[in-house]
């Protein structure tokens, strides 16, 4: 019994006490950890082969080096365009439910039914547009193209399905996009073990399809018809943070994803004709790359196109504004899907979205109405334009409007970094010294003014109210989208209402005012240069008093003006509508007011002190309010009384006989008036003067700064206008501005007329020197003497500097080689400088210790360098190829960001097109009517932009593999379809195989398992494009659609196929190895083109053409290594190049009438159509095969001459082997008859000899017998014997052993104790 | 005549273009095919320098199917057109910058032939490239050395000593690192006419060449000109393009801010000095043909001494590939 209680002792098989026990163990043994087995066996750690080594090393490197991308440049905006989600999946799998899970889940908005992409806003900094993809091959081809991230649905109830193949082939072939899958229908599955099963064997097989570990979402149940929203809500999480790998098709193309179509057409021209082309506007976020106007684009489905009209529109689902918040708001998460109906609503809740198809609708009315007005509809269509269409194409834009340049537009916003610059110069000034100035002066010479702003400023004050909820209700009514834009920001901030809506007033008459200016400013300038260079300072002067106005002006808008610079688009799209919907006279309404507001403003606010962030404001409205002064002194000058409302009708009539004027140029009024005006200021100017007797000085610096302004803004917006400017301007005009405006240093640029024409008269690239300086002169010769390595050195740069400093610095370090050295000085130059110019602060802050503080100083500059130094050469050594390269990239796309960063949009869409992310509108002419009548929103309408020359067409070299589940080989010239690039288009590929000399071998079909090239006719791709080819696009077939994937490899204007050609003929007459071929050729001059080629018998006997004959025409003499048989075929092997049917036929899915997209059927093969008709092909009969019948042959004996065989060797000469003949009679030998007698004599012998055989058998095996057996005993003798010798042997081996040992021990040990144990 | 042979020219180096000129010779179809290349040889009309036809080729050669390899034949330098020296010394040193180097990147001068009648012959090669870098090339730097070639043919070899003479007293005032060869060529590889002239550059450290040249007037045209006088002339001229500055080449303008533009989608940026009328043309040009606009700002020099003002243009690549460049 206490023995059964005892538990026996188990020893622990793992955990820590099992472990420490192995490892005792282990170590006891000798044979612990692996660094002891390294000490202790260091031999099986050595180089056992370095030929090994170097693989290993080399394989390491491989997979190392395998892991890496070739870095490419980061080109995503800041802003980057909503990411493609595609939802793809066969049919009833759950994608719309997935869908709007997904929106309901963002949004918390719920979508009935979704046509065409819907954009929602996910997070901060993302947002999503959601797309869901048919199972038809054409929507799929296109969306791979533009996806960013596949939802790939699939039922896990059914297992993949060919739609999921089909569609995954198709992303591998236009670059790979992000793929998920997401398994559904996963509550059919009962058993939760044939679930588990179902669920591994789909992850796995989707993994080798996509990459191991891609991630598989599994969607169990659903609940009320929709998934569980938690595993939605994951699902959500796991799209907006994912990143994405740049595809080169899409980084390199602009496309677009259309959510919205309208057509533009006129009505009337549809009337008349129903099926005429079509005029029509797309919408949608730009992707991709920078697109261009005028550029050429492709709709998959549709056809080429060239872009008529591109303009960026607001936002409609803009990213929340930065904030520090984690999550979104409710009002943020907005949804954006026009083509569902989305985005025509607007929710009552909250503004939500903004609609502007109203806006557009009304342009399009308005163009229409335009020409039966006349003056002033059409300065109001000039609004629109500049407002609207800002960065399109000038020409188009300006065509009926009077030639109101675009390049004046893009000239303000070009303007204000230089006008910044001077600004600060002066101001710092100016602010100073001429703060009385101002006063007095706006006393004194602006006392005319004073009046009219005065008065306007009653006005204003009396009509500002009123004003206000005009303007409110004239918002509301216009239009929606104002109505819309104008609820964001007066329910927001109701308070700021009034406000907003005055800075939009400001802005408003800026918009069509500021390309007066600059006609005016030019115009000026004109007056000014021309007459002498002492006005150009007394000009420059005023200039600048007028700056000083401007200034003030600045400073009161400056508080609000942080808001209008960002409202000015709103504001400007507003004014665009306002003027559109109302009327003449209630823009001539607002316009005065605004104008009375500034304007008092300006009058209110000289005294106030202009602050340094003015300097900040952009120039245009700098300009505008230059502008302004302007027009209203001109106004002065007309009519000096009038009250506001009076002026404003004034005011407008002036400014639309300004724009009149544009095209005379200049009106010698505005002229006259300026020239007074300058007068008069000039007599401030010296008012001023002598008031401030004291700050003369002050004023020479002023002086010169206003110089230093002029020359700039001369300089740089007459540069641009110069060389932009030009296709817009008159001629004349043009000729005019090249006289004056270029003083200075540009003025040889300037191509007069003459020089003009001499330029077309000899086009060259030099650029000839007009005067030389002379260069004798001393001044000269200094002008440019620090170009020169000899002149004056930059402080950072300069060598004796720096080496000093080095000196100080590196003083101990002597031993360093050379390059490192230089490398210290390099790096110290930068430092440096930086160090001495903190030096030089310290020492104008604090001069009291300044030694002190340059000790530390230098202590501290000491303990960086030598730490650089440390650091550059030990942490170089890690710098790669690879990480070079790339950091050069990402210096790159910092360097893309930030150049453009700090320009509106309006500038930055002129210099590098429209930028993906923004929200564009692009105008389509010459649609076919189908597309618009045949519109479904469910088929993705995407606008591939195409890059230079790729609207071309040429031949196209492909590789290209029959795809191995296709079950069909493709055959030449059959029509097939390709999706390359963005296109899908049907074509008539030749394939062909590369032989070893370079030729391209027409080929029949292509091979079964092995790459051959193709070569068609149809659009120009870039080269290393991938492309996938397939039988037909319409209907469904169960089995793989994708006939063939390959790659474009060459694009050329010509092709060199050539397919093999034999040319027979046959023997007319045979010498011995000549003979005479006929049948070949037709004509000697034929065979005179053949001469030298080489010729073969069909029994493989080789020769070559020599020379025609006379004979019969187009025989010729030939030779040939052996004799020819009459019987014999002779051939030549010749090539002709084959040529490619040149058919491209673009696949126009979209054109079909809805429910019939999916049938598009193009060219039919030759196979289908014999098929269809029922037509047998004619088979040759020599073609057919039949069985081979064969002839016994027969063969003559070998005969050699007689003379020939008697000098033969006797073992080689032919042997008689004839039979004898019959040996004669006579030779027969006689038969031998027997007595009786003898019969019985030989009898007996044969008897006896049988017996004495059997005799001696029986003795001859008794003796082996008797032999065995002695052997036997023999045997066991011997095996005693060894026995015995053995033991013998033992015992004496071990004696001497012993004694042996014996020795051993006695003479270690030495020899008594030997002697003892003796 | 000399545009005929242009034509001619573009005609061979391309593969499929179409040129229809009609009767009258006043107007002209054209085309474009691609690109093709390959070792080809051309006679150029002697009424203008190979520079004019060379121009164009540099701009072409990197985007050919096979690398080019042309030998061109006729007037290596003249007073009109930038001579095959000066581009030698300064295009190619701008191409590599872009990313198209490598040793068959050259132009050899076989021959010299001065107008009139010509009869010089160069070797120009041009690797091709599937995409070029952009560039950022804002600091021209400072002048370390000056070199230059006076050549002269068919005139005594001592002109070109002499030229080279009133050269370097001129520009040893600015700088002592000059070196100016002279080339002398006799026989064959000197042509048809007379004349002798000189071309220098001025090469920075930042490795920025600027360039000047002048040839003596043609025999039999305009008065002769004394080689001393044509030196001191010469020196003046790189001295005013020092004067101009910017980081290319007066001459080379629009070949780099064309390479600009058919860069990848990057911004590049350079520096120049005042445009000639022929870039400004070339700019509007590359706006109608590319839609490209460059951003031009003016750049003061802060300190003086160096030169006059310079004009920074920037712009972003239209993303250009060479589409004919075979793949394998």
């Amino acid at each position: 019994m206490e023995e059964k209680e005892k538990k026996k002792h188990r020893a622990k098989h793992s955990g820590p006490k099992a472990e420490k026990k192995r490892k005792r163990y282990l170590n006891d043994l000798g044979i612990g950890d692996e660094e002891n087995a390294r000490k202790r066996n260091p031999k099986a750690f050595t180089v056992q082969s370095a030929v090994r080594m170097a693989r290993t090393f080399h394989r390491t490197q491989d997979l190392k080096t395998k892991k890496h991308h070739i870095p490419v440049v980061d080109r995503t905006p800041l802003e980057p365009p909503p990411v493609v989600v595609v939802v793809v999946g066969p049919p009833k799998v759950g994608k719309s439910t997935v869908i709007k899970c997904l929106i309901k889940n963002f949004t918390r908005q719920k979508l009935v039914e979704i046509r065409g992409p819907v954009t929602i806003v996910s997070g901060k900094k993302r947002r999503l547009t959601i797309i869901e993809c048919g199972c038809d091959i054409n929507t799929m081809i296109d969306l791979a193209k533009v996806a960013d991230l596949v939802l790939m649905l699939i039922d896990a109830s059914f297992g993949f399905e060919m739609e999921t193949f089909e569609f995954l082939n198709i992303c591998q072939v236009h670059g790979f996009p992000k793929i998920m899958g997401v398994l559904t229908h996963l509550d059919t599955f009962k058993n939760n073990k044939q679930l588990k099963k179902t669920k591994k064997k789909l992850k796995h097989r989707f993994w080798t399809e996509v990459y191991p570990g891609a991630k598989l979402f599994y969607l169990s149940g659903m609940v009320h018809g929709e998934y569980q929203k938690q595993e939605i809500h994951n699902l959500g999480r796991f799209i907006s943070v994912m990143k994405f790998r740049p595809l080169t098709w899409q980084t390199s193309h602009p496309y677009v994803l259309a959510d919205r179509m309208e057509e533009l057409t006129n009505p009337e021209d549809v009337r008349i004709n129903p099926k005429c082309d079509r005029k029509i506007s797309l919408y949608g976020y730009l992707r991709g790359a920078h697109l261009k106007n005028k550029s050429q684009i492709h709709m998959p489905g549709v056809g080429d196109f060239t872009v008529s009209d591109v303009s960026f529109l607001p936002d409609p689902c803009a990213l929340p504004e930065q904030q520090k918040k984690r999550s979104l708001n409710e009002k943020e998460k907005l949804v954006y899907a026009p083509l569902s109906g989305v985005g025509g609503i607007v929710y009552d809740k909250d503004a939500v979205y903004i609609d502007l198809g109203g806006s557009h609708a009304h342009e399009k009315e308005e163009e229409e109405v335009r020409p039966n007005q006349e003056l002033v509809q059409s300065l109001i269509s000039t609004h629109s334009t500049i407002d609207v269409k800002m960065a399109s194409s000038k020409v188009s834009l300006f065509m009926d409007s009077t030639p109101l340049g675009s390049e004046d537009v893009g000239q303000e916003f070009v303007m204000p970094k230089e006008e910044r610059q001077v600004d600060l110069k002066t101001g710092r000034v100016r602010r100073k010294a001429v703060f009385e100035d101002d006063e007095k002066e706006n006393d004194d010479a602006a006392s005319d003014e004073e009046d009219d702003q005065e008065e306007g400023d009653e006005e204003e004050a009396v009509s500002e109210d009123g004003s206000d909820g005009d303007d409110e209700n004239d918002a509301e009514e216009e239009s929606e989208r104002v109505l819309i834009r104008e609820g964001m920001a007066v329910r927001r901030a109701k308070r700021l209402k009034t406000e907003v809506a005055q800075e939009e007033a400001v802005n408003e008459l800026p918009a069509f005012a500021d390309s007066d200016d600059d006609l005016e400013m030019s115009s000026e300038e004109e007056g000014e240069t021309a007459p002498e260079d002492s006005e150009m300072e007394e000009d420059e002067e005023e200039e600048e008093e007028e700056g000083d106005i401007q200034r003030t002006c600045e400073d009161e808008s400056s508080g609000s003006e942080s808001e209008a610079a960002n409202k000015r688009a709103e504001s400007k799209q507003y004014d665009m509508d306002s003027e559109r919907t109302e009327t003449k006279s209630q823009i001539s309404e607002h316009s005065p007011k605004r104008k009375a507001v500034l304007t008092t403003d300006s009058g209110n606010c000289t005294a106030e002190e202009a602050s340094e962030s003015e300097d900040e404001n952009s120039s245009l409205e700098e300009g505008e309010e230059l502008e302004e002064e302007e027009s209203h002194e001109e106004l002065e000058a007309e009519e000096s009384n009038r009250n506001g409302f009076q002026h404003s009708q004034a005011k407008k009539a002036d400014s639309v006989g300004q724009t009149k004027i544009k095209t005379v140029d200049t009106e010698d009024d505005d002229v006259e008036n300026l020239l007074r005006e300058e007068e008069e200021y000039e007599e401030k100017i010296d008012l001023s003067a002598d008031t401030t007797g004291a700050l003369k000085w002050k004023e020479d610096l002023t002086q010169k700064a206003a110089e230093a302004f002029l020359r700039q803004q001369r300089s740089t917006p007459n540069l641009r206008k110069l060389v932009y400017g030009k296709a817009v301007e008159d001629e004349d005009q043009e000729s005019e501005d090249a006289d004056d405006e270029l003083g200075g240093l540009f003025r040889v640029s300037r191509p007069d007329k003459a020089s003009k024409q001499k330029a077309n008269a000899l086009d060259c690239s030099k650029f000839l020197v007009e005067k030389l300086k002379d260069w004798d002169l001393e001044e000269v010769m200094s002008s440019i003497r620090d170009c020169f390595v000899t002149g004056k050195w930059e402080d950072d740069k300069d060598a004796a500097k720096l080496l000093e400093e080095d000196e100080e610095l590196y003083g101990d370090f002597e031993d360093l080689e050379t390059g490192v050295v230089h490398k210290g000085k390099a790096a110290a130059g930068g430092e440096q400088s930086g160090s001495e110019e903190e030096e030089e602060e310290d020492e104008k802050t604090s001069k009291l210790e300044p030694e002190e503080e340059e000790k530390k100083k230098e202590r501290m500059d000491k303990k960086r360098k030598l730490k650089e130094m440390f650091d550059a050469e030990y942490d170089e050594g890690d710098a790669t190829y690879f990480d070079d390269l790339k950091e050069e990239m990402h210096k790159q796309a910092q360097l893309n960001r930030a150049e453009f960063e700090d320009q509106d949009d309006e500038t930055r869409v002129q210099y590098e097109g429209f930028r993906p992310g923004m929200y564009v509108r692009i105008e389509i002419e010459n649609v076919p009517c189908e597309f618009v009548l045949n519109f479904d929103p469910h088929y993705p309408i995407i606008l591939g932009g195409l890059g230079n020359s790729e609207g071309n067409v040429g031949y196209v070299q492909l590789r290209l593999k029959k795809h191995r589940w296709y079950k069909k080989i493709l055959k030449t010239r059959d029509p097939l379809i390709l999706s390359l690039g963005w296109r899908r288009f049907q074509t008539i590929p030749m394939f062909y195989m590369e032989d070893h000399n370079g030729r391209h071998r027409l080929l029949k079909y292509t091979p079964q398992h092995m790459h051959c090239g193709a070569a068609f006719w149809g659009p120009i791709t870039p080269q290393g494009t991938g492309f996938l080819a397939v039988q037909s696009v319409s209907g469904t077939t169960p089995d793989f659609r994708i006939a063939a994937t390959g790659v474009v490899l060459d694009l050329d204007k010509s092709i060199t196929i050539v397919k093999k050609l034999k040319l027979t003929g046959f023997p007319f007459k045979i010498f011995k190895n000549t003979c005479f071929i006929k049948g070949m050729f037709n004509s000697q001059l034929e065979v005179a083109k053949f001469e030298g080629a080489a010729i073969r018998s069909v029994s493989g006997i080789r020769g070559q053409i020599k020379k025609a004959l006379r004979a019969p025409v187009g025989a010729f003499r030939a030779t040939f290594e052996d004799k020819l048989l009459m019987s014999d075929i002779v051939f030549v092997r010749t090539w002709y190049p084959v040529s490619i049917p040149t058919f491209y036929n673009p696949v126009t899915s979209l054109l079909k009438p809805a429910g019939e997209k999916d049938s598009w059927s193009g060219m039919k093969t030759t196979g289908q159509l014999r098929y269809e008709r029922g037509i047998k092909l004619k088979q040759n009969k020599d073609s057919l095969y039949k069985p081979i019948v064969r002839e016994k042959r027969h063969f003559n004996k070998l005969h050699i001459p007689k003379a020939l065989q008697k000098a033969l060797p006797f073992k080689n000469k032919p042997k008689n082997l004839e039979k004898k003949g019959k040996t004669p009679k006579d030779q027969w030998r006689p038969a031998v008859i027997r007595e009786p007698h003898e019969k019985k004599i030989s009898a007996l012998l044969s008897a006896l000899s049988t017996v004495n055989n059997y005799k001696i058998k029986k003795a001859k095996a008794k003796h082996r017998e008797q032999l065995k057996e002695y052997l036997k005993v023999k045997q066991k003798e011997d095996e005693q014997k060894f026995k015995r010798q053995k033991e013998a042997k033992k015992k004496v081996y071990r004696i001497l052993g012993q004694r042996e040992k014996k020795r051993q021990k006695s003479s270690l040990k030495g020899s008594s104790k030997g002697e003892k144990s003796m | 005549d000399f545009e005929a042979s242009f034509i001619r020219l573009i005609d061979k180096v391309t593969n499929g273009s179409r040129i229809e000129i009609n009767q009258t010779g006043t107007t002209l179809y054209y085309q474009p095919g691609l690109l093709y290349g390959g070792s080809l040889e051309h006679d150029c009309s002697p009424s203008r320098g190979i520079g004019y036809y060379l121009e164009s080729l540099l701009c072409l050669a990197p985007f050919m199917k096979h690398p080019l390899k042309i030998v061109l034949r006729g007037v290596t330098n003249d007073q009109v057109d930038p001579s095959v020296d000066v581009l030698k010394a300064t295009a190619l040193p701008l191409l590599k910058k872009f990313g198209i180097d490598g040793e068959s990147l050259e132009i050899k001068i076989n021959r010299r032939g001065m107008p009139p009648k010509g009869g010089g012959e160069i070797l120009f090669t041009c690797p091709v490239r599937k995409v070029l870098q952009p560039v950022q090339f804002t600091d021209p730097g400072k002048i370390k050395r000056i070199r230059g070639t006076a050549y002269s043919v068919r005139v005594s070899p001592q002109m070109a000593n002499r030229m080279v003479e009133s050269a370097r007293g001129i520009l040893n005032k600015f700088l002592p690192d000059i070196y100016i060869y002279t080339d002398h060529m006799k026989g064959v590889s000197s042509g048809k006419s007379p004349g002798f002239g000189m071309c220098l550059t001025a090469e920075t450290i930042n490795g920025t060449i600027l360039s000047a040249e002048l040839a003596s007037n043609p025999q039999g045209q305009g008065a002769a000109v004394l080689p001393e006088e044509l030196g001191q002339n010469c020196a003046k001229l790189l001295l005013e393009e020092v004067y101009r500055g910017g980081c290319v080449d007066s001459t080379n303008q629009s070949l780099a801010l064309l390479l600009m533009t058919l860069g990848q989608r990057d911004v590049s940026k350079v520096l120049l000095g005042p445009l000639s009328p022929y870039t400004i043309e070339f700019l509007r040009h590359l706006r109608s043909f590319f839609q490209i606009m460059f951003k031009i700002e003016t750049k003061t020099a802060e300190e003086e001494h160096t030169g006059g003002e310079k004009v920074l243009m920037t712009c972003v690549g239209i993303g250009f590939c060479n589409l004919s460049k075979t793949i394998r």
